[in-house]
This record gives structure tokens, sequence and C-alpha cells, in this order.
């Protein structure tokens, strides 16, 4: 793509150094939109050589098409699942981190434990834990007649998924929280402080709402993770996106064709999470805008 | 000096690690007086300030404010609701003013009165705004902090001290972080205060500020007072030799 350095129009204005600002502004622009298209066409180009590439294989894309709408439909439990996971998450992020930064040591052991085990250990191996091994400890309450502690340890597969998620998530998010918590000037704290505020009131009302605009970014990267990591409840037999195209998979042998088509669905998916999460951050921004 | 004592001060120490930083210390403000704390960065002027409201605790020693004590010492837990009293009755102004950046101006003048004492935003809105207008910014009542000036920050900043109405105003360098041209606009409303009657203990180097409006100076150095006195005695003579050499060049340059 040839890119002609701009004439300058040859307009008589009175001030010749406007007329220069303006030019310089026009340049600016377009050599901002010439950077934007070539970035566009290189990504246009790889797709077609990727999609040439599957081509030239004993690729169908007529299968792929013919079952978007089966895989789509595990999309709302992908998406619920995420969305319910990562707002208990927070909530045990929020906790894990005032754990953390409290001068009590029982919440601080607890919370540092916490954090530790959750973070040392694979997401699979909890999702399997609280699904598989937990229904063991319920079945020694059911013998002993506690029938409903029996069913509080009897978990269905998406509550499951739900609950290792959300453990697992607000370990790491802890750790968001905390950084974001600890970000705020020492000086927000001690202005209201010194107007009486407790520490509680200090927190809802002056460092949590600076702090959560700081760290919105931060969860929204670990909101794209988790709809990805969702994908691992697939193996408890819920019929989320993986579930669905991993099932079609083996009945027709057309792996390349199903996983792709769920791996696009994933990365539609984050895109648009990404842009709802860039437009939130904008909001919260405003009041920062001088 | 006449009145009663608003803000006492006994023997208080305060020791940051094995730095001891206030080697006990005693003084009182009296109602309506304006005292200025003065001394050389680091010699714990600050600190002092910010023991009153137990933004920092005193290692031991008393405070008292308008009745209410609170004694430290080593090893002695202090009660929540003691400090909270003493909190509640000093107003505090900071020299990186501290404005809370995600509320407007009349919310963060008002953000205390709601939350603190418990008013309705319908009584607490025109406290605010009586107190926006004192300090002369009640066009700006509606805008965030980041769109002020540093000069009109602090005037917010005193219009919220202000509205929780308290019993002493505490300065802690108000001007240090400002533009030498937006440094007026703060001392003329402290002096409107001082005018007005407002109890106040100021740290500031702004000697011209402490000759004006002060009753009072206390000199500070490593930690004791070693000078309390009126602006004329402190400024025309000193009686030791540390207050003499700190204020020697400042006389030269601001001709007080």
């Amino acid at each position: 793509m040839a890119v002609e350095a701009m004439k300058p129009p040859p307009v008589a204005t009175p001030d010749p150094n406007l007329s220069m600002g303006i030019q310089l502004m026009a340049l600016e622009r377009r050599e901002r939109l010439v950077h934007g298209l070539k970035i566009a066409l290189v990504w246009i180009v790889l797709i077609l050589i990727l999609g040439l590439f599957l081509l030239s294989l004993d690729f169908d894309p007529n299968y792929m098409f013919q079952h978007i709408q089966f895989v789509l439909a595990g999309a709302g439990l992908t998406i619920g699942i995420s969305v319910v996971s990562i707002l208990i998450a927070a909530v045990l992020a929020l906790l894990g981190a005032l754990g953390r930064l409290s001068t009590n040591s029982i919440a601080q052991g607890i919370s540092g434990f916490y954090v530790s085990l959750i973070r040392g250990t694979p997401l699979l191996i909890q999702i399997f834990i609280i699904y598989l091994g937990l229904p063991q400890i319920g079945n020694q309450f059911r013998i002993h007649g506690y029938i409903g502690l029996a069913n509080l340890f009897t978990l269905t597969a998406i509550q499951s998924g739900i609950l290792a998620l959300s453990i697992n998530y607000g370990a790491y998010m802890t750790e968001i929280f905390r950084a974001g918590i600890q970000s705020i000037s020492h000086g927000q704290r001690e202005a209201a402080e010194a107007m009486g505020m407790t520490h509680g009131q200090t927190l809802r009302k002056v460092i949590l709402p600076q702090a959560i605009r700081i760290i919105i970014p931060d969860i929204g990267n670990q909101f794209i993770a988790m709809q990805k990591d969702s994908s691992l409840v697939s193996f408890m037999g819920v019929w989320e996106i993986t579930y669905r195209a991993n099932r079609l998979a083996r009945v027709d042998s057309k792996f390349m064709e199903m996983f792709l088509l769920a791996a696009l669905m994933y990365w539609v998916l984050t895109i648009v999470s990404s842009w709802l999460e860039s437009r939130l951050e904008k909001n919260l921004a405003r009041a920062y805008e001088r | 000096m006449s009145g009663k004592e608003v803000i006492c001060v006994e023997n208080l120490h305060k020791w940051f690690g094995m730095l001891h930083v206030l080697k006990g210390i005693t003084f009182a403000v009296h109602e309506r007086e304006v005292l200025v704390i003065i001394g050389r960065s680091g010699s714990g002027k600050s600190t002092l300030l910010r023991c009153i409201n137990f933004l920092e605790t005193p290692s031991s020693g008393k405070i008292t404010i308008s009745g209410d004590s609170v004694t430290c010492s080593p090893g002695r837990s202090i009660k929540r609701e003691d400090v909270l009293k003493l909190r509640l009755s000093t107003g505090m102004v900071f020299q990186e003013f501290n404005l809370f950046p995600h509320m407007t101006v009349l919310e963060n003048v008002i953000e205390a009165l709601v939350t603190v004492k418990k008013y309705p935003k319908s009584k607490a809105i025109p406290i605010g705004e009586k107190y926006l207008n004192k300090v002369g910014l009640i066009e700006k009542r509606d805008i965030h902090p980041i769109r002020l000036s540093g000069g009109q920050k602090q005037r917010v900043a005193i219009a919220r001290a202000l509205a929780m109405e308290p019993k002493v105003m505490l300065f802690d360098e108000p001007t240090s972080a400002l533009d030498p041209e937006l440094i007026g606009e703060v001392l003329d409303v402290m002096k409107k205060l001082a005018f007005e009657g407002t109890t106040m203990a100021v740290v500031t180097h702004e000697m011209g500020f402490a000759n004006d409006v002060a009753d009072r100076i206390i000199y500070v150095d490593q930690g004791e007072i070693i000078e309390d006195g009126t602006p004329e005695q402190i400024f025309s003579n000193p009686r030791d030799e540390r207050t003499r050499i700190f204020l020697e060049p400042i006389r030269s340059v601001q001709h007080v």
C-alpha cells in the first residue's frame, strides 16, 4: 500500500502559521488511518492463510455451519456460569483482600492459607474434588441420618462448576483487590479517618470506589480467562459450548471443524466482554476527566 | 492566655522505631487562639499535629480536647470511641489536600456529615453550601476536584473540615504543595477564619502569615519546644540561639 505524502493545498490564508497547523493535523490523522488499515489488512491476510490451509486439508466447512446452532445453544450456559462465578469470586476476593490487609492475625492467617492452597492446586482437580470428592463426605452424613448436610455436600455438575470457578478465581483476584486497595494513597484514608469515619466507612465510601475503578481492567481480564476456563466443566457433562462441540466431534470424527467452531465462539465471547469492559472503564473514568 | 483550653497536650512522646521524634511535648491551645508551629523539616512539628487527632498514635502522653482525654503509654490499648471523640472535635487540613477524587466538590464537603453524623442529605447540603460559600467556591459545587486548581482544592478541603463544625482546626503545612501564585488565596481564607475567632493550630513555613495572624508561636527543634511566645517575642527577640539561626535568613528575605 503506497503512502503518498499529502500535498499541501495551495490555499492562501491570512495566517500562514494557521494553515501549517491544519496541514500537520491532516497529515497526522491520515497517518493514523493508514496505520489502522494496515493492521486490519494483516489480520485479513492471516485469516485467509489459515482458511486456505484448512481447506487444502480434508476440512469440511459445511459441517461447521450446519452445527453452529447446536454448539451455540451452549453459549448461554457458558456465559451464565462465568457471570455468576465472577460475581461470587469478586466477593471472595474482597473478603480475601481485607483479610490479607487486616491487622487481625486470624483473618490474615485464613486468607493467606486460602490463597496459597487454591493457587497451588489445578482448577481441574478442584472441580473433581468438589463434584466427585465431596459426595463421599455427604454419604457419611447420610449414613448417620443428617440428610440436609448430606445434600449440601452433593452438588450438581453446574453447582460444582460454579463453586470451583468462584473459589479458584477468588484466590487470584484476592491479590488484585489487595493491590488495588493498597494503590489508593494513604492520604485518602487519613482524610476520611480525621473526619471521624470508621475503618468500614472509609473502605466503603472512599477506598473501594477508587480501587474498583483501578482494578476494573484486571477484573475484565480475569473474566475473559474464566470464560475459557469454564470449558473445564464439560468434564462433568455440563452441556456448554465445549461439551457440545466435543460430542459432535467424536460422533462424526470432525475434530478440527467442531473444536475450531468452539474456539471461534469463545473468541467472539471474549471480544464482546473486553468491549463491555472498556465501556465500563470509560464510564468510571468520567469523574477524572479535566 | 485568656479563654479555656481547647487542646491540651501533656508530656507527649513519639517513637518511630529507634527514632525519638517527640521528646515530652507539653502545650495548650486556648479558645479563639491561633497557634502557629514552626520548625525545620524533620523537627517533628507535623508529627506533633498528627498526634493530636491520632493519625499518629502517641507513644506516651495525654491529649485532651475540650474535656475529652486519651492517655497513651506503651502496651496500653486505646479505645476506638475515645479517638473518635477527639477526631470529631478537630478538623484537619492536609498539605496534599486529600480531596476524594470520585466525589464532586459538594459531595466531598457533606460526606462525613452524612456517614459520620448521620445527617439526612436535606440537612447536610445547606451546611455544605454554607461553608463552600465561606471559602468562595459555591459555583464549583458540582464539579470533580480534578478540575480545580491547587488553591481551590485546598479551599474545598478547608470547607470540608469546617463543615463538621469542629472545636479546633488543624492545618498541616496547608500551602506547602501549592504554586507560589496560589498560596495567597488559601492564606486569605485562613486569615478570615482566624479573624472570625476560629481556634486554630497551624504548622507552616509561611512566616508572614505567622507574624500577621498568630496569637502565639511555638518553635519546635529536634522534638522539643524550645520557644513559645507571641510573634513579636519570637521574631524580634528569640530567647534561644537555634531560633535565631532558623529565623535569620527568613527575616532578611520576608522583612518581617
